[in-house]
């Protein structure tokens, strides 16, 4: 007889057990001690985000340490692979130097309360869960978790009109795109009569695109497709994102713009190249379309931002119009091109958002808003002058840096298919985007002016965390053998 | 020893990190120290190579990025020998020239020249087409900041962006054509490649997109609007950089990559760039004429002389092409010391404007000479470099193209006059007092930096044949190809 704990199917999601649990542990801890008279009612925030980092590194341990692949866990709602746990150990540790990079933010900006670290966690789990799910009812409700822990986080602040404003306008626009995946899920169950990815893939592998009977279930394939550009933030579908990105907190936005992009991309993969490869041709031009105005849009919008966090929202959006090539192109190549381009934008965006949070002014402690704010960075502090210099240069995708390899291997993966439209595109809009970031490296660089300002001393470890991220992207260039070795054989057990 | 070559400036980067900002004596120690021992490495190629055979020397070989079959494959031949040793030299001269003259953020002007030094080299000796895009890329990165953080004026910011800009929207095609080029062989080494013959459609379409990033470079006309500003702000020694080696990137590229890869492409495709080329001769020449600063005049003569090197290349007989390589080099020693002059006379009087100076030559003697020398190098005076080069390139486009070389030729004639007329007006004529006191003439270390310049150009000029020889070889080879 199995006992319950003994049972694989428990061992094979143990880190999101850990998690789930864990997370019951801290809430626990953290009412009793926060509201305890006897103790003098203690901030407990920063405490309790080293014990989220902890918890996080220990759930990456459990993670890569996982012996049950390859399998499909109750009843085949999820699935554990290779490939999910090698995104999922990058998930954590992502959201762990989000979090290091937060207890900034909170002790500047009066973040006192615990919930922010614990709801980080909850999102977190909702990744962890999407990735490996293999059930559109699995999905749906692992997306609905990550979402709704997303939307309390950016209305975080609660004394802030912005962040109260993104939170409504994330909130209401997010449960739109909610309804269009349901939505999607049922028109796909009414008219296939399964849930499971693997029973879809089957049922249509014969099917033929144009015939009438299925144009349910492409209608619902589209549904579920707009949902995922929205969550995704691409292009016709981005609007709430500038917004959202301005408005909740900073370190919020960093982990918007780092942590859930990810998930989505294995939820697509699972989904898309498996079960409904056999629609993907007719799906292409759409993504086509998505791919190009995204790029557009996101290059040309962000030219005339003066708000830092709105310039690096639009650029988020181009990003993901790149994203977008790799996936119009539906090759083995291109997955690895969009994982890698996912994971090296991961590294940029920390430590852009690193700078982001740490740079504030010894006058008023307030954080960097306008870029014009960043004149003259480098005279101050030459360190954070490069830093700057080397992380923009990287994300616009200048060699030798790592963006640019990220972007050689995705035009590389377009190109392969023939998609030379998208390509050209591409190269157009990845000069125009380099302008934009070419003018935060001049801000920091050239302005003069007249004012000086004195910057706070970086705490050490977010130090740390910018030069462990600059060091891998100026570095990369000489071994990049390692990081695509590794990708690779997480992408290799996808095809199984 | 090439890796040896590329490895120096890094470690000399190194050592300027571990040095704090304000001791400003050993920064500008180590820099130079580091500069001069490549230079001096890197005249160890030149001992060591072997004229005898066309094959690449002092070949080393990295395992790169093995799982697409890019390697990193170093090797140097007769036409990169003197890229390599120009690179170099200019280095050590550009950390020499700037030794007083840069006064702020030291270190990172000196890391910035030395990581330059070290690109460099890497895009004239890599024998790999992906890593020469990844490196000739790369130097954008150095040479934006240095015009941009060490220009003089607001303006900078217009043509750190233009340099910038221009140059990548070239060679991002390039990238594209490297990836083309990767799918239909599967492979990117350069020696690989040269065995390999496209189909013609597909060799033209590559030819132009490698050609819209190097013309970028060279610059040819149309799109040479960036060269005169960047050359504008940018400190002394950035300009000498730029003219004397960064701009024949483009020239080597096309030299090595266009027509050794796509021959067929390249002849069907000579009569354009013999056109943009004579435009780009006379035009610059005409329009240099009119210029009011000086800098903007070397920087047009340059465009004029690039178009020289083009017909040169494109002539496709040994004539033409040795040419054109000799008028590289000159080019290098020449407008880089020209540009040195101008910074003499900025350095002390902080303008660059003609009409605040007249009649240098009689408080200035030592610096006259060099600035009338210099000048007659630049109009291809007998005796000097450049005039070996130029008369080799019209020899050789003469053969191909009569017409061309007339039209070439009446570059010669309008470059004379302005470098005539610049040094009529800048040397002699009345002293100007009512706008400047002060004079003095170069000093000890202006001197040191303009000297060897003025020897190699001479030395060109009198015995080209030193220059020449390692070169025969390797440009008959690749002329066997067309």
């Amino acid at each position: 007889m199995n006992f319950l704990f003994l049972n694989n199917e428990w061992l094979a999601i143990l880190p999101e057990l850990f998690l789930v649990i864990s997370i019951n542990f801290i809430l626990l801890y953290a009412v009793i001690y926060s509201t305890s008279p006897f103790f003098n009612f203690p901030l407990l925030i920063n405490n309790i985000s080293w014990l989220t980092v902890l918890l996080l590194i220990l759930a990456f341990y459990l993670t890569i340490n996982n012996n049950y692949l390859n399998i499909t866990i109750f009843n085949n709602l999820l699935v554990i692979d290779l490939f999910g746990n090698f995104i999922k150990s990058f998930i954590l540790l992502s959201t762990a130097s989000v979090l290091i990079m937060s207890l900034t933010y909170n002790k500047f900006d009066r973040v006192n309360s615990f919930e922010f670290p614990v709801l980080i966690i909850l999102t977190i789990l909702g990744t962890l869960l999407l990735i490996s799910s293999y059930d559109l009812i699995s999905m749906y409700l692992a997306i609905e978790l990550q979402s709704f822990c997303s939307y309390i986080l950016s209305s975080f602040k609660r004394n802030s009109e912005f962040s109260a404003e993104s939170g409504l306008k994330y909130f209401i626009l997010g449960a739109f795109s909610s309804g269009f995946l349901l939505f999607g899920c049922s028109l796909i169950y009414g008219f296939t009569g399964a849930t499971n990815y693997e029973l879809i893939s089957l049922l249509l592998v014969n099917s033929d695109y144009n015939s009438l009977d299925n144009s349910g279930i492409i209608v619902g394939i589209v549904f579920i497709l707009v949902s995922f550009l929205f969550k995704l933030s691409a292009a016709p579908f981005h609007l709430w994102s500038p917004d959202v990105y301005e408005g909740s907190p900073t370190s919020v936005t960093a982990f918007f713009a780092i942590v859930p992009k990810l998930g989505l991309l294995v939820f697509f993969f699972r989904l898309f190249f498996d079960s409904f490869y056999v629609f993907l041709p007719s799906l292409q031009y759409l993504l086509i379309i998505c791919s190009i105005t995204s790029m557009l849009i996101g290059s040309f919008g962000a030219i005339w931002q003066i708000k830092i966090k709105r310039l690096l929202a639009f650029s988020a959006i181009s990003h993901v119009g790149y994203m977008l090539i790799a996936l119009c192109s539906c090759s083995i190549e291109s997955i690895y091109a969009v994982i890698f381009y996912a994971i090296i934008y991961i590294f940029m965006s920390i430590s852009s958002f690193c700078l982001l949070i740490s740079i504030r002014k010894n006058s008023d402690l307030k954080k960097i808003k306008y870029i014009e704010d960043l004149t003259l960075v480098s005279k101050v502090n030459p360190f954070i002058g490069i830093c700057f210099a080397i992380t923009f240069f990287s994300i616009a995708g200048v060699p030798p840096f790592a963006g640019f390899f990220s972007k050689m291997f995705l035009f590389f993966s377009a190109i392969s298919q023939s998609l030379y439209l998208l390509t050209f595109v591409g190269i157009l809009t990845s000069v125009v985007s380099c302008f934009y970031y070419l003018r935060i490296i001049q801000i920091t660089y050239f302005e003069q002016t007249s004012i000086w300002i004195s910057l706070k001393k970086i705490t050490k470890e977010i130090s740390l965390l910018i030069g462990s991220m600059l060091l891998f992207l100026t570095l990369f260039f000489l071994h990049p053998t390692l990081l695509i070795v590794l990708i690779h054989n997480s992408i290799l057990s996808l095809c199984m | 020893m090439l890796s040896l070559l590329i490895i120096l400036p890094l470690i000399g980067i190194f050592c300027l990190l571990l040095v704090p900002e304000e001791k400003d004596t050993i920064i500008k120690q180590i820099a130079l120290f580091f500069s001069s021992l490549t230079f001096l490495f890197s005249l160890f190629l030149w001992v060591l190579f072997d004229c005898s055979t066309s094959k690449f020397q002092f070949i080393e070989y990295f395992s790169w990025l093995s799982m697409f079959n890019i390697q990193f494959f170093l090797g140097i031949d007769g036409i990169s020998l003197f890229f390599v040793i120009l690179s170099t030299f200019l280095v050590f001269i550009c950390v020499l020239s700037s030794w007083l003259s840069i006064k702020k953020h030291l270190k990172q002007y000196y890391i910035c020249f030395l990581l330059m030094n070290s690109f460099l080299i890497v895009v004239f000796s890599v024998l790999d087409i992906v890593i020469f895009y990844i490196f000739f890329e790369s130097i954008l990165i150095p040479m934006f900041l240095i015009i941009g953080v060490w220009g003089s004026r607001t303006r900078k910011l217009k043509a750190a962006y233009q340099f910038f800009l221009y140059t990548l929207i070239g060679s991002l095609f390039m990238l594209l054509a490297i990836f083309l080029i990767f799918f239909e062989t599967g492979t990117t080494d350069f020696q690989i490649l040269n065995t390999i013959a496209f189909s013609k459609e597909k060799e033209i379409f590559l030819w132009l997109a490698f050609f819209l990033s190097f013309s970028v470079k060279v610059p040819m006309v149309p799109v040479h609007i960036w060269l005169p500003e960047a050359h504008v702000e940018a400190p002394t020694a950035g300009s000498v950089i730029l003219a004397g080696i960064l701009l024949k990137m483009g020239t080597y590229g096309l030299l090595r990559y266009s027509i050794s890869l796509f021959p067929c492409a390249s002849i069907y495709f000579t009569p354009l760039i013999y056109s943009m080329s004579v435009i780009a001769v006379i035009y610059t020449s005409l329009t240099t004429l009119r210029q009011i600063d000086l800098k903007k005049i070397i920087a047009y003569s340059s465009v004029a002389h690039m178009a020289f090197v083009t017909i040169g290349i494109f002539t496709f007989n040994v004539y033409g092409i040795e040419g054109s390589m000799l008028i590289m080099l000159s080019h290098g020693f020449v407008s880089s010391a020209l540009f040195l002059c101008i910074g003499v006379l900025y350095d002390r009087h902080h303008t660059r404007l003609i009409k605040y100076y007249s009649g240098l030559a009689q408080v200035m003697p030592i610096y006259s000479f060099f600035f009338v020398s210099f000048s007659m190098a630049n109009l291809g005076f007998p005796g000097s470099s450049s005039f070996v080069g130029e008369f080799l390139t019209l020899v050789g486009s003469f053969q191909s193209n009569t017409i061309v070389a007339f039209l070439a030729s009446t570059g010669m004639v309008t470059g004379a006059g302005y470098s005539l007329w610049l040094c009529n007006r800048v040397l002699f004529g009345s002293l100007s007092s009512q706008y400047i006191v002060q004079f003095k003439d170069i000093n000890r270390r202006e001197f040191a930096v303009l000297l060897p310049l003025l020897v190699c150009t001479l030395w060109m000029g009198v015995y080209p044949e030193l220059f020449l020889e390692p070169m025969h070889l390797s440009i008959s080879n690749l002329l066997q190809k067309t």
